[in-house]
This record gives C-alpha cells, sequence and structure tokens, in this order.
C-alpha cells in the first residue's frame, strides 16, 4: 500500500512537471500554429544556466536567473530566427525549431561535455517532509509539485482575469484583428514565446537538481511533451494537465509492478504457454513503463483524434 | 411554384438544420432540385449559402434533415463519398493546387475516375486516355494555351476557369457552384457566366452568386434563403415581385 | 535539376570505378554514402514530395536493417532469398512497419503528425532492448554475409557493388514513382490534399501509401546497412539517425529529386573525413541545417539553381563574381567559427579541465599542429577577425545582388 501511495505521488509529481514544460509549448502552439521542437531546450538550458550559477550565486538565485536567461534565449530564438521564417510556412518553422534544438543539445555537449554534471539540491532542501509508512518522502518532491501548481493557477488568472491575457487569447485566436485593433501582436508573440521559454526553464531548473541533468534531457522530456500534448488536445491548458497526470500517474504505478502479461494469463491457467512464448508476454510491466505513453498516444490517435479536451477538427 | 415535373427530383433536401453549439445557421432547408435544372441560390450574407454548400457536398455534418442525391441518402457523408456519387462542387476562394501546372490540376481531377489512386505501376504520360480527356477539358474552359502555366502564377480569371475544369472533370451530375464571379470585372463575369452556360449544359447546376445580373440570365428557376430557410422558390420574374423577397433581400428600388 | 542525361551516365560511372581507385577504408565509407542517400531519398519522397515530415523515419531504416540481420542468419546465403536479395527483406518489413505506422499517424496533418513519428521511433527505441529475442538487447544481432551465386560476399569491393546496384535501382523506381498517378497524387496531397477529397479522393489512403512506399525504401536501405556491417543494433533506432536523415535532406534541398541524395551523400562523407579531426562535426552539421533553412532553403542543389539562373539572367562574370563573394564569405566564416569551436571544445574538456586545475596558469591547447594560449588576446583575435572579414563580405555581396545571392 506504502509503495502504491508513494507511487501516486511521485507519479503526479512527474506529472506535474510535465505539465510546467508542456504549459508553455501549448501556448506557443495555440498561438502560431508550430510545435515549437526547441521548447525542450529550455528545459535543458534552465537546469544547465542554474547548475552553473548554483556556486557562485546559490541555488535559489540561481534558480530565478536560470528562468529569466532560458526565456531570454525564447526571445532571441522568436525574433531572430522564427521571425525571419514565418513566411515561408509551418513545416519550415518546425523544422528550424528541429535545427536549433539540435544546436544547442550540440553546444552543451560542446561545454558541459555528453554525460551528465553533478546538479544537485542543496542541502538545505533536502530532508524529508513526512513519512508514508515506512519510507520517507523527500520535500523536494512536494516542492516541484508546489511550483507546479501555483505556476499553473498564476497563468490560468492572467489568461482569464487579467487585461494582457486577454490581449493574448485575442493574439492566439484572431492575431490579425488584434493587430488591427491596435495591439502590438509581435510584442505579445515575443513575450508568450519568452514566457513559455522562461516556464521551460523554470521546470528544468527545478527538476534538473533532482533527476538527471544531461545533454539528453532535452529529447526525453521533449518526446514526453509532445505525447502530452497529442493526448491533451493542441491549445487546451486544461487537457495539457490532465494528460501529464495522467502519463505521470501511469508512467509512475508501471514502474511497480513487476508483473507480465503472462502472470495475469496464469491466473486462468495459461501461464505456462504465455512463458513458453515468451516475448512480449513476459515482459514485466515496470520494463515497458517508458512505453506506455507513446501507447496511450496512438489509443488516442485511434479513438479521439483530437485529443482528451482538444476541439474536434 | 410551378406546377409538377413529375420525376423525381435529382438532389432532394428535407428538413436540414445545421447547428454551431447554440446557434442554428440552416434551420429547416427545403429544396428541390430537378434534373436539368439551373437553379441560383441567393440571400443576403451570413443566411447560410455557403453552409448549405458543404452540408450537401459533405464538408460538414448535418445536425438533422435529410439529403438525397439521385434516390440515395448523403446526409454525413465524406466528401469523396458525395463527389463520387455524381456531386461536385467549386469554392468560393480559389482551391486548386498552386505550384502544379495547369494541365496537372486538371489531370489529377481527371484520374479519379479512372481508379487509379494506388496506380505505380505505369507512367502516367503513357496513359493517353487521361491526356485526352484533360486536353478536352481544357478546351472547353479555354485554358488550353496555358496548360504549361503553374495555377498560382495565373490571372483570378483563369484560375477561377480553372477551378470550374476541375469540378467538372469528375463529369458530375450535379454540380454546385460557389460564387464563381466573385471579384470580377464585368466583362470577366459575362465571359465566365457564358461559360458556365456552355459546360454545365445537359447537368444540374446549383449556383450562388451576388450579381443579380448574372443571377436572372442563368438561373432558371431561383431559390431566396434568409436566415437558414429558404423563403421562396420560383422563375426569375415571380422572385421579382415576391413580397418576401423584395423586404427581406432585393430593397424596394430593385423591384424592376 | 534537370534530367540530364550525360551527366547522370558520367556520374554512374565514377561511381562504378570508385573500388578501384579508393583505399579500403574510404570505400567503406563510399558503402555508408551510398546507403545514406538511398535512405535520403527514400525521405524525401515524403517530406518533399508530399509534404508530410517525418522525424522518426529511423523506424522503418532500422526494422529493415533487423529483418534482414534475422534472414541472414535463417537463409545462409542459399534457398529462396540467396545473399544478394537479402535487401528485399528489409524493404518488406519497412513496407509492413510503414503501412501500420502510417495509418496512424496521417490521421493528422502537419506538425501533429511530425510528432506521431518521432514518437513511434522512441517507443521503438525504448522497446527494443526489453525485446531481446528480436532485437538482440544491448549487443544488438549479427550474421554473416554467406557465400552465395559464386561470388564470396567476403570482399568490400564485393558488398559496393551489391549496394550500388540497389542502391541506383532504388532511385530509379522512386524516380519512376514521380511519373506515375500515384506520385501525381502525392505532389497534390502536399500542395492541397484538402481539395483532392472533394474531386473523389480517399486523402487518407494517399497519405499511407505515399508513407508506406517511403518506409519501403527506408528498409531497404537499412538492409543494405544490415549487409555491409553484418549487423544490427537497437541504437538505429535513436532519434540521432532520424536527425540525421532530415538534416542531409534538407541541406541537400528537398526541392529536386537528387537533392537529399547529395546532401546525404555530402554529409556523409564530410563526416567520415572529420570524425577524427573534430568530435563536434555533429554541431557543424547543425549550425549548416540552420543556415540553410534561413538564408538558402532550397538547399544546396536550389543554390546550385540559383546559380544557373543567375548566368542566365545577367551572364558568366557577375554569377562567377556572385559565387566567388559568397565561396569567401562562407571559407572566411566557416574558418573563423571552426576555429573558435575546436578551441571551446578543447578547453571544456575533461583532460583539459584536469589539466588547469593543476597548473598554475592556463596551459595552451593545440590545435592545427600548434600550442594556443587561452589567456593570449592573438588566440582570439584570428577566429574574431576571420569571423569578421567574412561577415563583411556577406554585407557586400548582399548589397550587390540582394536577393539573388
Amino acid at each position: 500500500m506504502d509503495t502504491f501511495v508513494f507511487s501516486l505521488l511521485n507519479g503526479t509529481v512527474y506529472g506535474l512537471l510535465l505539465f510546467m514544460v508542456s504549459a508553455g509549448l501549448t501556448l506557443v502552439f495555440g498561438m502560431m500554429g508550430v510545435l515549437n521542437f526547441a521548447h525542450a531546450s529550455f528545459y535543458m538550458l534552465g537546469a544547465y544556466f542554474a547548475y552553473t550559477l548554483q556556486g557562485p550565486i546559490g541555488f535559489g538565485p540561481a534558480v530565478v536567473a536560470a528562468t529569466l536567461l532560458s526565456g531570454a534565449v525564447g526571445v532571441v530564438v522568436e525574433r531572430w530566427f522564427l521571425r525571419r521564417v514565418h513566411h515561408h510556412g509551418h513545416a519550415h518553422e518546425l523544422l528550424l525549431t528541429f535545427g536549433l534544438s539540435f544546436i544547442i543539445a550540440e553546444t552543451i555537449k560542446l561545454f558541459f561535455g555528453n554525460y551528465p554534471v553533478d546538479y544537485r539540491i542543496p542541502p538545505a532542501l533536502d530532508f524529508a517532509a513526512f513519512t508514508i509508512g515506512r519510507q520517507q518522502y523527500p520535500a523536494y518532491r512536494a516542492l516541484m509539485a508546489v511550483v507546479a501548481l501555483a505556476m499553473f493557477g498564476a497563468l490560468w488568472l492572467l489568461l482569464t482575469r487579467t487585461r494582457i491575457g486577454i490581449v493574448v487569447r485575442a493574439a492566439i485566436y484572431r492575431p490579425r484583428m488584434a493587430q488591427a485593433l491596435g495591439h502590438n501582436v509581435q510584442l505579445v508573440f515575443m513575450g508568450v514565446f519568452g514566457v513559455g521559454a522562461a516556464l521551460a526553464g523554470l521546470a528544468g531548473a527545478i527538476a534538473g537538481a533532482f533527476y538527471t541533468t544531461n545533454p539528453n534531457m532535452a529529447l526525453e522530456v521533449g518526446v514526453m511533451v509532445f505525447v502530452v500534448v497529442v493526448v491533451g488536445g493542441l491549445g487546451s491548458l486544461g487537457g495539457a494537465m490532465l494528460a501529464s497526470l495522467l502519463i505521470g500517474v501511469i508512467t509512475s504505478l508501471a514502474v511497480s509492478v513487476d508483473r507480465s502479461l503472462a502472470d495475469l494469463l496464469s491466473v486462468v491457467g495459461a501461464g505456462a504457454w504465455a512463458e513458453a512464448v515468451g516475448g512480449l508476454l513476459t515482459l514485466k510491466l515496470s520494463s515497458l513503463a517508458a512505453t506506455l505513453p507513446f501507447a496511450l498516444m496512438l489509443l488516442i490517435l485511434l479513438v479521439r483524434p483530437a485529443g482528451l479536451m482538444g476541439e474536434k477538427a | 411554384m410551378t406546377d409538377g415535373v413529375k420525376n423525381e427530383p435529382i438532389l432532394r433536401i428535407r428538413g436540414l438544420r445545421k447547428s454551431f453549439g447554440p446557434v442554428e445557421i440552416i434551420r429547416g432547408v427545403d429544396l428541390d432540385l430537378q434534373a436539368g435544372e439551373r437553379r441560383a441560390l441567393i440571400g443576403p450574407n451570413g443566411a447560410g449559402k455557403s453552409t448549405l454548400f458543404h452540408l450537401i457536398s459533405g464538408n460538414l455534418r448535418p445536425s438533422s434533415g435529410e439529403i438525397v442525391l439521385n434516390g440515395q441518402h448523403i446526409e454525413g457523408w465524406s466528401p469523396e463519398r458525395v463527389n463520387r456519387r455524381g456531386l461536385g462542387r467549386s469554392f468560393q476562394i480559389t482551391n486548386i493546387f498552386p505550384k502544379l501546372t495547369v494541365f496537372e490540376n486538371v489531370r489529377i481531377a481527371v484520374m479519379q475516375r479512372y481508379r487509379l489512386q494506388y496506380a505505380f505501376w505505369r507512367r502516367i504520360e503513357r496513359m493517353a486516355a487521361i491526356r485526352e480527356e484533360t486536353e478536352r477539358l481544357l478546351e472547353r474552359v479555354r485554358l488550353q494555351h496555358q496548360a504549361a502555366t503553374l495555377g498560382g502564377e495565373m490571372t483570378y480569371s483563369a484560375q477561377r476557369s480553372l477551378e470550374l475544369a476541375m469540378t467538372l472533370a469528375s463529369d458530375p451530375q450535379v454540380v454546385l457552384l460557389d460564387e464563381p464571379m466573385a471579384g470580377m470585372s464585368s466583362e470577366e463575369t459575362q465571359y465566365t457566366a457564358e461559360l458556365i452556360r456552355e459546360v454545365t449544359a445537359g447537368r444540374t447546376l446549383l449556383l450562388v452568386e451576388h450579381d443579380m445580373d448574372v443571377v436572372f440570365s442563368l438561373g432558371e428557376r431561383i431559390s431566396v434563403l434568409v436566415y437558414g430557410q429558404v423563403i421562396a422558390t420560383g422563375t426569375p420574374d415571380e422572385i421579382r415581385s415576391h413580397q418576401g423577397v423584395r423586404e427581406a433581400y432585393l430593397g424596394e428600388e430593385h423591384a424592376a | 535539376m534537370r534530367m540530364n542525361l550525360p551527366l547522370l551516365v558520367a556520374g554512374v560511372a565514377l561511381l562504378a570505378a570508385l573500388p578501384a581507385v579508393l583505399p579500403g577504408g574510404l570505400l567503406i565509407a563510399s558503402i555508408q554514402m551510398l546507403v545514406a542517400a538511398l535512405f535520403a531519398s527514400a525521405y524525401g519522397m515524403l517530406s518533399g514530395r508530399a509534404g508530410m515530415l517525418s522525424f522518426g523515419h529511423a523506424a522503418y531504416f532500422g526494422m529493415g536493417a533487423f529483418a534482414t540481420v534475422h534472414a541472414m542468419n535463417a537463409f545462409g546465403g542459399s534457398g529462396l532469398l540467396p545473399t544478394p536479395l537479402m535487401p528485399l527483406v528489409g524493404a518488406a518489413a519497412g513496407l509492413a512497419i510503414g503501412v501500420v505506422a502510417g495509418w496512424f499517424a496521417t490521421q493528422r496533418s502537419g506538425t501533429t503528425f511530425a510528432m506521431i513519428t518521432l514518437a513511434i521511433a522512441e517507443l521503438l527505441h525504448a522497446l527494443a532492448p526489453q525485446l531481446k529475442g528480436l532485437f538482440g538487447g544491448e549487443s544488438g544481432i549479427s550474421t554473416m554475409r554467406a557465400p552465395s551465386l559464386g561470388l564470396s560476399f567476403g570482399s568490400t569491393t564485393q558488398v559496393y557493388y551489391l549496394t550500388l546496384v540497389w542502391v541506383l535501382l532504388s532511385i530509379a523506381l522512386l524516380y519512376f514513382h514521380t511519373h506515375t498517378p500515384a506520385g501525381r497524387l502525392t505532389l497534390a496531397l502536399r500542395e492541397n490534399g484538402h481539395r483532392l477529397r472533394f474531386l473523389g479522393y480517399n486523402v487518407h489512403g494517399l497519405g499511407v501509401s505515399a508513407f508506406a512506399i517511403s518506409a519501403m525504401f527506408s528498409g531497404l536501405a537499412g538492409g543494405l546497412q544490415a549487409l555491409s556491417n553484418e549487423a544490427a543494433n537497437y541504437a538505429v533506432f535513436d532519434a540521432g539517425v532520424s536527425a540525421t536523415v532530415v538534416l542531409n535532406s534538407y541541406i541537400g534541398g528537398v526541392g529536386s529529386f537528387l537533392g537529399p541524395a547529395l546532401g546525404a551523400a555530402l554529409m556523409t562523407f564530410f563526416g567520415y573525413a572529420v570524425s577524427d579531426a573534430t568530435q563536434s562535426w555533429l554541431l557543424y552539421q547543425g549550425v549548416l541545417f540552420v543556415l540553410v533553412m534561413m538564408f538558402a532553403p532550397t538547399g544546396l542543389s536550389g543554390l546550385f539553381g540559383t546559380g544557373v539562373r543567375l548566368v542566365e539572367q545577367r551572364g558568366w562574370r557577375p554569377a562567377v563574381f556572385s559565387a566567388l563573394l559568397v565561396g569567401g564569405a562562407a571559407v572566411l566564416l566557416t574558418a573563423g567559427g571552426v576555429f573558435a569551436v575546436e578551441l571551446l571544445q578543447r578547453l571544456c574538456s575533461q583532460d583539459y579541465r584536469a589539466l588547469a586545475q593543476a597548473a598554475a596558469e592556463l596551459p595552451a591547447v593545440t590545435l592545427l599542429g600548434r600550442p594556443w594560449s587561452p589567456t593570449s588576446v592573438s588566440t582570439w583575435m584570428l577566429p574574431a577577425s576571420l569571423l569578421a572579414c567574412g561577415t563583411v563580405l556577406v554585407f557586400v555581396a548582399r548589397r550587390r545582388f540582394g536577393s539573388a545571392a
């Protein structure tokens, strides 16, 4: 039972983390119509910025600085790269962001090496928040969850209750009209892109200390985030939250299940046959945990192509 | 309403409704098209003419009601099924293949009837029947001299002619033309109207247009769509003198 | 690029003559070049012609490789499938997986399609190490080319010619496809898939068929690689493999039929040639890709076409002059950039850091056989001035030739 609760909590935290990264992505997609391949790179940059600055200025300030720096990189990418190829079409923008993500990853490998770096939680935050059964739950995980929830709340409030939020939403749905009404849509684009990048950077700065920080983290998280966006529905913040939690919890619970299909079949007496067949049937669910989100994505595509909360095409 | 052509209408619409969320755009449309008829569909902006076209051609699914084409219920069918059943449509905003040549544009449309969608074993240049049919079609819309021009590089009215050719390529029994004269000068309009009259001879035509001269000359009968309902159908004279139509649409000064 | 028959014949003759002039190591690299060229052509057919951007094409390449390896182990060179016909197994596997994957992926278009293809490849990449029977776990599956039809297939030369024949045949088939009804329809799919529905076409089916054909030839390429390497490993599903084919194809230019193949051949050749000299080759490739996407979106083959048009419009002298300007700028910028990157790479490497910690002041790094001190200004002045001169030339070229350059 303890393990179950533990896995559930871990999955929720991981899901919230995924949400932090995918929220920015889904907003930018709604605005620009292109999935920014480099979005997860901001996540990675946030972690590496924080790691580099943690020594000189301490963990807290490093996280804040990393967030701002990631946002700045995002603004540069939008202003100097994406805007130039905007007229070539979505496919072109996607390819460009793909290339940029590649360059960012290789540049990080250049400066930091092609292996993980030792970015760790500061000792001050490395304590147990509470105990479940016999196991202690690290406070840092709770901190990650809190930050993610706070971010969701702030974003939602900002978008729905403030004037800036209305302008942003108008720019997302009707950019030309918003421009005709006198709003500086280009500035809005740049701003949303920068905020999205900053949020991803924040997620990276916080998560990198807990999980591993290595040049491949952009790809790992990136693919997961895209799965989230497809499962949740493009452009829907609520869908992103739902899908992130779903994927986080499923993955986390699956990792703790050391059973396979063969074990399930042995309940009805077909166990020996399944063992003999081997292959997929004898694979433990824990080994398959990493592939479950993809299976979920393919299932969603079959059953509900617009995503859980997306608009029907 | 003129009385009885005893044949079954080639296109029959009954009680057609379409809502988008709480807003009902098409609020119960009844329409009958006889085979070979040329019907113009007019109505103020926002009446739902394009929506009606989308419903008939399969781009939208009706909320309720029935559409019967040639005796077959087609409501809710996908666009390709509707097309294969014998209905072709053109688009208000030119919807061609811009980076392909005029010849290729028409050829793509022609190829469909030969069921060659997956054919990968023969070169298309060798298929003489397709080439000849494409050339004939180009001649009918008088584009044969621009066959090698890229679709996107032609003049606007030439593109509209191309659009027309592509619509006709599948040899549809029923043709839906959505504002074919949109954005044209009066010479271009006259020219296109003549073209339409020629190439749709023998087919059933349902035409949406705003240019009243075209409507009254091309349309044998006219249906008036207002707020998602057909409020009148009749000959041009009947429509001109119809009280409801004059109020809703034409305005008093146009009563000739 | 027009189909210039004499040029083509010359190209094929050149390729056929390579084993006579190249040493063994470079011949192996040439085989890799051919495989990459085929893979890129298959990819270019889908993304350039059909307009469907796939980021997970390694899946079909990899399945082709594994299927071929299994077949090689199963058949042993005789029977129904002699060794030379082994790549057919790769093609069949690519086709089968392509149909299934394509059915899912083509339900969506544009960026969502791209994400789905990426996810499918990542799925395979995550699943493969678990399925030890099929994919051999961490170490992969190995095999040996069996003698067949009187040839031993032991020498690199024989493998080269086998690969060459298959690649030429496949590229010819791909070219033929562009002239078939199905091939013309893939173009229309890119231009206006929406309209195709109203013309009576099943657009989803069209998408699946284009996807499947591209996957088939990708699988064939994978089979050729497996034949040559005599092994297949789950690393073939890595995102880097998918990324490389995308980069190669667009650098070459997907607008022309042979663009992706040429881009892949060029990049593979360079990669092989410089892999001993630098660790940052991938970075350079990425930078080249981004530069192409931003300033030469039609790729290198498109640049060639632009050059031809320039000659036609303004004559030889301006064209040569602008080529010299642009070429000169490229050389300077490349030299400066590469120098800076190589410096940084050495400065940030683990070995250097260890050295620096032990020494009193920052030691010098070795580059081009000479020591360069990281603290001295001249070390950094060299790349800075190269970059500056290159940038100046770029500005001059743009002023003179505007958008044509």
